[in-house]
């Protein structure tokens, strides 16, 4: 018996289960080769000191643990009917919230465009659904309301109230531009009678 | 001419490994299995009552950490649950079936966590010297179970995974020779030849250990 040999046979050898002749053959090599004498030494030494070496226990409350994560019911092995094979799948994946709430909003999405569009679902017709005339309404749609918005801006009060005092001033300044285009006309008259005193010029700008 | 010191009784003895996994216990494994597979809650329950100590033992020999163990085996119930539909008792035991599962798991743990070892090698190498001068005080006698417990963990670290796991399924767990083929995947000629190479890396590492082996 070689050294290759006797190592695969070790393992039986060191369970017992070598039948009579090859157990003798490995012995007889054993007492002729120091390596294997040591390398079987070790192995058989070994196996004795893990016989002795207690059990590793898992705690108690692992079992609850487990139980608790373990999900109730059956698992992935419960038959399914025909139709859930052929469309579970994909049914169940569209079927999620986030894709249930992307749709929702696509519709709405859809509708308030329709809306604006002045497109009617109700009596729709082919002939509703041709760019050019979708195109038309949302045009006319967008100028309209351009126009409502700006009148409503022009009837909102603040606004009115702005406009007004802006008038009011305005008028202001041009009645008081007026006076100061009077006066130098004034002093002139003044100066050929009392011979000689300037007209106050600069008394219309500091007022402004 | 070498002499073999190992005294003749030795080589007389019973072999370590009864026969675990009788008849019996197989046919309970498949009605266990076919009641869970029936969607029974109390089948799952069994089950895991039944295996949980299988799975925890490997998992903590393996990984030497009782909260990654833990975490594993639950990992792995939860990966039996969904997956058992997958397992046909026609085709093996249920056992080898759970346990190669398991395998899979912590080779998967082991190669994610590879990085955080290598970090923490350091403060390992200084636990390993002051554990084994506690144990220098207990050479003379037989260690008790727990210290052989803590003191096989140490040298099982020292082992390689393919050695560490063959001596674990062997050793501890009892599997058969063709069963651990089965589980690694690997002819059952390699199994024994890790299961040797991995006894006498082990006898070394106890032996520095102060261990008489």
């Amino acid at each position: 018996m070689t050294c290759a040999e006797l190592e695969i046979l070790l393992c039986d050898y060191v369970d017992g289960t070598l039948r009579a002749e090859q157990r003798s053959a490995l012995e007889k090599h054993l007492a002729g080769c120091s390596s294997c004498a040591e390398l079987a030494k070790d192995v058989a030494g070994v196996t004795a000191f893990i016989q002795t070496v207690a059990p590793a226990k898992p705690p108690a409350e692992l079992l609850t643990r487990i139980l608790h994560e373990l999900p109730t019911g059956r698992p992935a092995t419960e038959k399914r009917s025909w139709w859930k094979k052929l469309f579970g799948g994909w049914v169940q994946g569209i079927l999620q919230p986030r894709y249930v709430m992307g749709m929702a909003m696509t519709v709405l999405s859809f509708s308030m465009i329709a809306k604006f569009a002045h497109i009617e679902p109700r009596q729709l017709r082919p002939s509703d659904l041709d760019p050019v005339k979708i195109w038309a309404g949302i045009d006319d749609r967008t100028h309209r309301m351009w126009d409502r918005g700006v009148k409503y801006y022009d009837n909102l009060r603040l606004v009115i109230e702005i406009q007004s005092r802006l008038k009011e001033w305005t008028d202001q300044e041009q009645a008081q531009a007026a006076e100061g285009a009077k006066q130098p006309v004034e002093g002139s008259k003044q100066k050929v009678e009392s011979s000689g005193q300037k007209p106050e010029a600069g008394t219309s700008e500091k007022k402004r | 001419m070498a002499t073999v010191a190992i005294p003749a009784a030795k080589w007389n003895w019973v072999p370590p490994y009864p026969q675990a996994r009788t008849a019996n216990n197989l046919d309970a494994d498949a009605q266990l299995v076919e009641r869970c597979l029936a969607g029974q809650d109390a089948a799952w329950e069994d089950l895991v009552k039944l295996h949980t100590r299988r799975v925890y033992s490997i998992c903590y020999r393996f990984t030497n950490s009782d909260a990654e163990a833990q975490d594993l085996t639950q990992d792995v119930f939860l990966r039996v649950f969904k997956n058992l539909k997958s397992f046909r008792s026609g085709e093996g035991l249920f056992v080898v079936w759970l346990t190669r599962l398991t395998r899979n798991l912590l080779i998967d743990h082991y190669r994610r966590t590879r990085m955080q070892r290598a970090t923490e090698s350091i403060e390992d190498q200084v636990k390993v010297l002051e554990e084994t001068t506690a144990v220098l005080a207990r050479t003379d006698g037989m260690l008790a179970g727990r210290e052989a417990s803590e003191l096989l963990q140490t040298g099982l670290q020292k082992l390689s995974p393919e050695l560490r796991e063959t001596v674990i399924l062997r050793d501890l767990e009892e599997l058969e020779y063709r069963e651990i083929a089965q589980v690694l995947n690997v002819p059952e000629g390699t199994v024994k030849s890790r299961l040797n190479r991995g006894r006498a890396e082990l006898a070394r590492v106890l032996r520095r250990h102060k261990v008489r082996i």
